[in-house]
């Protein structure tokens, strides 16, 4: 690489070592493209790094703290307790592997990572700063992966002590003992089912009337009860006014509170790092929310693509890694295109929350009927050996018996997601669901169940 | 703002239409639905409405071109105000880099909007074969698009090597004024399968005449039955559903050779039949879908339906497409032997001389009985000769004991 104003060639150049630009630069290995990968922190991304990875690790933790309430009735007793410094220390080991995994296999394919911020100085070009150094490339083809940000709130700037992103509560070296989060969406209820089980007490503060306001009323309702017994405090219709000695005020229909608390966390959204990058030098379009244009392969123009939480969709990572595969193929003329018929969405909370294709209400608003059988987890087997029976799985199917939607709330339903999803997307029947012998006992069998509702013969509920 | 109307697939399997009129032209104010061009596809024509109220800006092709499901078919001002700055548009290349959209997901062909009844790999296959998912009904359950009916879709109506100039020769059979006329229309579309069928595919024909005694009694007395679709049972109807049955003890005869050279054996899932009809423009072959599961005089009711509307010219190109096996009933014209060709994307064709009281020894002794000559015409890189004749054995004894396909067995 040569340093200086003359720009050295890259084949396919990938910015952002997410799990979009990751799989994107393996992927373009794999076809045997040069591939110039650049990321500005760490190989991984938020996914890896400050987001799913570690706070599931945290959520196990979490979990393993409220083990002893758990099988209290179960003939067993048992006491735990915590040290944060541990905890901090198991999860960064958990994303050093993983991390290094990533690495590994990069270096593996031949792609060369280059660390620094990169920007695009022309349609063709972009600059990568380094510390003092800058390095110019100019690319064949760009896969742009750099993912989003938190949106702060104006009136709740982070300083980085009592008011945090999620990032820093993850890694927080000190339990707080009175934690307010600030959003109700699925980082919010994680975090709060998480460090209420740690021994905090937690309260959630949401603008819209409940937790969870892009879910199913039925969904949301059922989250709502399982906060509630963790004794997570919910602030509903409420919006944070600014921090205070005392705590957080917030306002609401009836008037101005202030939430005690020591620590403030601050999870409302994201916004996409189209900015950042410079994407419109390129001549991509970007929209007022930041979301990059693209065409069904992910174009955005002739020689960029744009990935992962830079286009319309749920910002999450399997979404990134499909389109990254996308991307690619569209760049090597290979016939592709990202047309999923669902994105399955999962919220660890307690209960846990999987979504996968339509619920009955979307589909009626698209002017069509709505079949639906919801069978309850109080009928299965396997949940009663669990020792929690809260949630359901609903399958939705259209007139024909194909299965739009299956949606579920439940402990350990997100594993159930793979199955959810491989029937909505291959237009499974109501019939083939059904049909499909499900291993007993196991969880998997409720959607059998729901399947068999539908169908109009139920086994265990009805 | 312009609205580009582009060829819809607008039968299962078609790649490319001609335009044979123009019922607008541009400065025209159209309404939606108000048809627009009249179009053939792969033998059957159709009028196209419009999608949407406006004023034609201009016709993206003149009659007599072939446009391929996709292009630019007529570009309509409809009224209302642009949503995005769009380039002019060169015909010739609007295709290539279409202009980014917010919406990425692909349009709706009916249901929940956005969704494809289609599993990912059929989805790579559509992509593969450049067919557009979103104008098919999936033959599978719940109207699943299964890989078969994208290979249905993708088989070529013509190559794509015939160009411009197909005619529709009019008038009385055999009547064609002196002189130079173009190649087009449903001739076109005969001439290039016959073509190529014939340098293509190997053929063998076998053949056998048949006593027909038991047959012809049994058609008399299917059709004293009052059943609907009785008065429809004919030698054919029993042929075809002999074949049918057939068809599914033998699968590799309901199969075909697909890429040149043969690449890839695909077996067809059902068992489709394509029946050949003489019309005033031609010869055209409409299809009996699933014929397997009919019971005989749905059948008859079926063929019936078929050829009456091939007569009158109101096929739809959904008609004409996806042809697993095909029966010509030459016979009807008169006549004891014939070889017929193979469609293609076919394997065999049977067909059917006319029936008759010839000699025929029975016992001894040299009878006069009513006799059915068949011919099996079988793709030789596919069906041996020891497969053609069991093939056409099982249909022989259906035809000769016709209750056997009331039972079964």
């Amino acid at each position: 690489m040569v340093v200086g104003e003359i720009a050295s060639s890259v084949d396919l150049l990938v910015i952002g070592g997410g799990p979009g630009g990751y799989a994107a630069a393996l992927h373009g290995a794999r076809l045997g493209r040069q591939v110039t990968l650049v990321e500005r922190n760490s190989l991984g991304g938020v996914c890896l790094n400050v987001g799913c990875i570690p706070s599931k690790a945290l959520i196990e933790v979490a979990d393993a703290v409220a083990f002893p309430g758990r099988v209290a009735g179960w003939g067993v007793s048992a006491t735990t307790s915590l040290d944060m410094a541990a905890v901090r220390e198991h999860l960064t080991g958990i994303v050093a592997d993983l991390t290094g995994g990533v690495e590994r296999l990069l270096d593996r394919a031949g792609v060369t990572v280059l660390h620094g911020e990169a920007r695009f100085s022309r349609p063709n070009r972009v600059a990568v700063e380094h510390g003092a150094t800058v390095e110019h490339l100019e690319f064949r083809h760009v896969v742009v992966a750099t993912g989003s940000r938190p949106i702060g709130l104006p009136d709740l700037p982070l300083d980085g002590g009592r008011v945090v992103g999620s990032a820093d509560l993850l890694f927080a070296d000190v339990l707080p003992d009175e934690l307010v989060l600030v959003g109700g969406g699925y980082v919010g209820v994680e975090l709060g089912c998480a460090f209420a089980k740690l021994g905090s007490r937690v309260t959630i503060v949401e603008a819209e009337d409940r937790v969870l306001p892009g879910f199913d009323d039925r969904i949301g309702r059922s989250v709502t009860r399982g906060l509630r017994r963790l004794g997570v405090g919910l602030c509903c219709g409420h919006k944070a006014l600014g921090i205070e000695d005392d705590g957080l005020r917030v306002t609401g229909p009836g008037g101005e509170a202030v939430l005690p608390a020591d620590t403030v966390a601050v999870v409302v959204g994201r916004r996409p790092n189209s900015d950042t990058v410079g994407i419109a030098v390129t001549g991509a379009s970007v929209d007022e929310h930041g979301l990059v244009m693209v065409d069904p392969q992910r174009r955005a123009t002739d020689t960029v693509f744009a990935i992962g939480d830079l286009t319309a969709g749920p910002a999450l990572a399997h979404k990134a890694t499909a389109e990254a595969e996308v991307a690619v193929d569209a760049a090597c003329d290979r016939p592709n295109a990202f047309d999923p018929t669902c994105v399955p969405m999962v919220v660890f909370g307690d209960p846990q929350v999987m979504t996968v294709g339509l619920s009955e209400a979307e589909v009626r608003a698209t002017g069509l009927d709505a079949y639906a059988h919801r069978f309850p987890f109080s009928a299965s087997g396997r949940a009663h050996t669990l020792g929690d029976t809260e949630g359901f799985v609903t399958v939705v199917a259209d007139g024909v018996g194909t299965v739009l939607g299956i949606q579920a709330v439940g402990s350990h339903v997100a594993e159930l997601a793979g199955e959810a999803a491989l029937a909505v997307e291959t237009a499974a029947t109501v019939e083939d669901v059904a049909g499909t012998i499900h291993a007993h006992p196991t969880l998997g069998e409720a959607i059998a169940e729901a399947a068999q509702g539908l169908a109009g013969r139920p086994l265990h509920s009805d | 703002m312009s609205f580009l109307f582009r060829l819809p697939d607008i039968g299962e399997g078609l790649e490319e239409a001609e335009i044979v009129e123009w019922l607008v032209a541009p400065g025209d104010v159209v309404s939606r639905d108000q048809a627009l061009v009249e179009v053939l596809t792969d033998k059957a024509s159709s009028e196209l409405p419009s999608p949407v109220a406006g004023t034609v800006i201009r016709l993206g092709a003149a009659e007599g071109d072939r446009l391929t499901v996709g292009e630019v078919l007529i570009e309509l001002d409809d009224g209302s105000e642009p949503a995005e700055p769009t380039d002019a548009p060169d015909w010739s290349t609007a295709d290539v880099v279409p202009a980014p959209k917010p919406t990425d997901v692909v349009e709706p062909g009916g249901g929940v909007p956005g969704r494809v009844k289609a599993a990912p790999s059929t989805r790579k296959l559509a992509r593969d074969l450049d067919v557009d998912l979103n104008a098919l009904t999936g033959s599978g359950p719940g109207g699943r698009i299964a890989a078969e009916d994208v290979r249905a879709a993708s088989a070529p109506a013509g190559t794509a090597a015939d160009s411009a100039d197909h005619a529709r020769p009019a008038g009385d059979l055999g009547r064609m004024s002196p002189g130079r006329h173009p190649l087009r229309g449903v001739r076109g579309v005969v001439a290039r399968n016959m073509a190529r069928s014939w340098s293509e595919v190997p053929h063998i024909h076998s053949m056998d005449e048949i006593d027909a005694s038991m047959l012809v009694d049994f058609r008399r007395r299917l059709r004293g039955m009052d059943r609907p679709g009785a008065s429809s049972v004919t030698p054919l109807t029993i042929a075809a559903a002999a074949a049918a049955r057939a068809l599914r003890l033998f699968p590799m005869v309901n199969a075909c050779i697909e890429g040149s050279p043969g690449e890839s054996i695909i077996v067809h899932g059902s068992v489709n039949l394509g029946i050949a009809v003489s019309t005033d423009s031609g010869l055209v072959v409409p299809v009996v879908r699933d014929a397997d599961l009919l019971d005989l005089f749905d059948l008859a009711g079926a063929i019936a339906d078929l050829a009456s509307r091939g007569r009158d010219g109101t096929l739809t190109a959904a008609d004409l497409a996806g042809g697993t096996f095909t029966i010509t009933n030459y016979g009807s014209l008169g006549g004891r032997w014939a070889t017929p060709l193979i469609v293609p994307g076919q394997a065999a064709i049977l067909g059917l001389g006319a029936i008759a009281d010839r000699p025929l020894v029975v016992d001894g002794e040299v009878v006069a009985r009513p006799t059915l000559p068949i011919v099996l015409g079988a793709d030789h890189r596919l069906i041996d000769g020891d497969l053609s004749s069991a093939f056409r054995r099982a249909i022989t004894e259906d035809l000769l004991e016709p209750l056997r396909l009331l039972v079964g067995g």
